[in-house]
């Protein structure tokens, strides 16, 4: 990535935060509405957990870091990369024509030109929950940061393939939204509680435990080999999905929409 | 109350038009019934327990089936509310000989009928398959039915509710997440109000929220004439409540509302 991306990043970051405090009101409720959403999320685990000391290894601190580690990872995707759910979207209505005319990358202008607000409230929650978890754990926290911004990469390229779809089924939004929401789903449940078929599906096809099983088991349990691991799946996925958009982007007709853009 | 039906009807009508789409959004029912067979699988071989809280796995998975299925199913006008109110397209409405916020709920219980229909032959396809075994009864599934239609009743008046704050609010959306929180809690979506400690269920059987989701799955899973007689009543009772609520609530906004001419 060069200085020119990154400028280019840090530029809509600012910009859109700017365009969200123009209406700080509806910004907050936003933000505190996710909080308290995802707050209630955690008392399914709760109850469940009164009544069951673990499942399969996993007790109530385990889960509450997979919520922590997905709720940033996923806060984190949206607030730089608002657009990757609505990549099909884009595509299908042929409203890349205006990052295809301007001399930055394509993905990478479509993907940070738009900010999630209520995002921010899955960032603040995932921090809290992850300090609320378990004693002292100030010390991991740039192990945190770093496994979260890993599952949101994950969440973004896992994304951005799925949208691309649209470049060979045209109307692909629908296809697009589930899978998106099955890897969201998955990502929330400890992969062991899956049977057999199913968790070789949550580390390949759906990549759910890539987001929150695998990096909330090297919070509790650190192996260096596993966070290879999961780095190296991180990036593939990354450079896979960059790979299938520019490939669809060969295919891309445009829409020969005029569009004004404030 | 014939101008109503129409609304609630034509609505339908126009929700089975798209019958194909509708059919491939119950993927996510599947994917959420797959995840909670898992899940309690796991959690009930875990327990050692043929029964947690007078429920068996196979009672428990069809209780989440029948909460999915209204849940999913349920009403999504706030939408539709907000942006008319905040587009100013309300005044078209005002001089249609309805009143505006039961045309919404009769047009918002005739989307949710076809979405009711599909997701309740999806949850019953993925769980009989995946229990091999049927929980409930022909009198359970009847009143079931019954209880489901007002449970659909009591969310449209609740969604429009919801979508009449615009009038006050910039955006509703961070309520509604509040209240879909509230009915996966306290409202037993995810868990039967068995399940929760004394103080909690004390509370929540208070609440309308029990009566959209667990009341009408409880009824399937173990069907009681009385409990049945006393749900409805309770039911009813709420009905009358947020209807009055409504009432209160239009009035109120319609001081707010200024329509301009031309």
């Amino acid at each position: 990535m060069g200085i020119k991306t990154i400028r280019l990043v840090l530029g809509y970051l600012r910009h859109n935060l700017m365009s969200a405090m123009a209406y700080r009101g509806a910004f907050l409720l936003q933000v505190f509405g996710m909080i308290l959403n995802n707050t209630m999320l955690l008392f399914f685990w709760w109850v469940l957990f009164n009544r069951l000391p673990s499942l399969r290894g996993w007790d109530l601190t385990g889960v509450m870091t997979i919520y922590g580690i997905t709720a940033f990872g996923f806060g984190a995707a949206n607030v730089v990369c608002g657009n990757s759910f609505l990549v099909a979207r884009v595509v299908a209505r042929g409203d890349l024509d205006y990052y295809l005319a301007l001399p930055a990358d394509p993905l990478v202008h479509l993907l940070v030109s738009r900010m999630s607000l209520s995002a921010w409230g899955d960032m603040l929650f995932g921090l809290g929950v992850f300090l609320i978890a378990a004693p002292g754990q100030w010390a991991r926290l740039p192990l945190f940061l770093l496994l979260s911004l890993l599952a949101g990469l994950v969440i973004v390229a896992f994304s951005v393939l799925v949208g691309s779809l649209a470049f060979w089924v045209g109307n692909a939004d629908n296809l697009a939204g589930q899978a998106i929401n099955a890897l969201i789903t998955f990502s929330l449940y400890p992969a062991d509680i899956f049977p057999g078929l199913v968790r070789v599906l949550l580390y390949t096809l759906i990549p759910g435990a890539f987001v929150g099983s695998v990096p909330a088991e090297l919070l509790s349990d650190f192996d260096w080999d596993k966070l290879a691991t999961l780095v190296a799946f991180s990036v593939g996925i990354a450079l896979a999905a960059r790979a299938v958009f520019r490939w669809g982007l060969r295919r891309y007709e445009s829409g020969n929409l005029v569009t004004v853009r404030g | 109350m014939t101008r109503y039906g129409f609304v609630l009807w034509t609505a339908a009508r126009q929700q089975w038009t798209y019958r194909a789409e509708l059919a491939m959004r119950t993927i996510q029912m599947a994917l959420f019934m797959g995840v909670f067979m898992a899940l309690w699988t796991t959690a009930f071989g875990v327990s050692g327990q043929a029964e947690l809280s007078g429920y068996t796995v196979v009672e428990m998975v069809w209780y989440l089936a029948m909460t999915e299925t209204i849940t999913l199913s349920s009403s999504r006008v706030f939408i539709e509310i907000s942006e008319a109110v905040k587009a100013g397209d309300l005044a078209y409405t005002l001089t249609r000989p309805l009143s505006y916020p039961f045309y919404q709920v009769a047009n918002s219980l005739g989307n949710s009928a076809p979405r009711f229909l599909l997701n309740l032959l999806m949850a019953a396809a993925v769980v009989g398959l995946g229990m091999r075994q049927v929980a409930g009864s022909l009198p359970g599934l009847l009143a079931f039915l019954g209880t489901a239609a007002l449970a659909l009743l009591l969310d449209a008046l609740v969604a429009v509710l919801i979508g009449l704050l615009a009038f006050w609010i910039e955006e509703v959306m961070p309520i509604f997440w509040i209240y879909q929180k509230l009915l996966f809690t306290v409202g037993g979506l995810f868990l039967p109000l068995e399940m929760f400690p004394d103080w909690l269920r004390r509370v929540a059987e208070w609440m309308p929220f029990q009566f959209i989701t667990y009341v009408p799955a409880r009824t399937f899973v173990a069907f009681e004439p009385e409990f049945v007689l006393r749900a409805v009543g309770g039911q009813i009772i709420y009905v009358a409540v947020l209807t009055g609520l409504v009432i209160f609530v239009w009035r109120r906004a319609q001081l707010r509302l200024v329509v301009h001419g031309g």
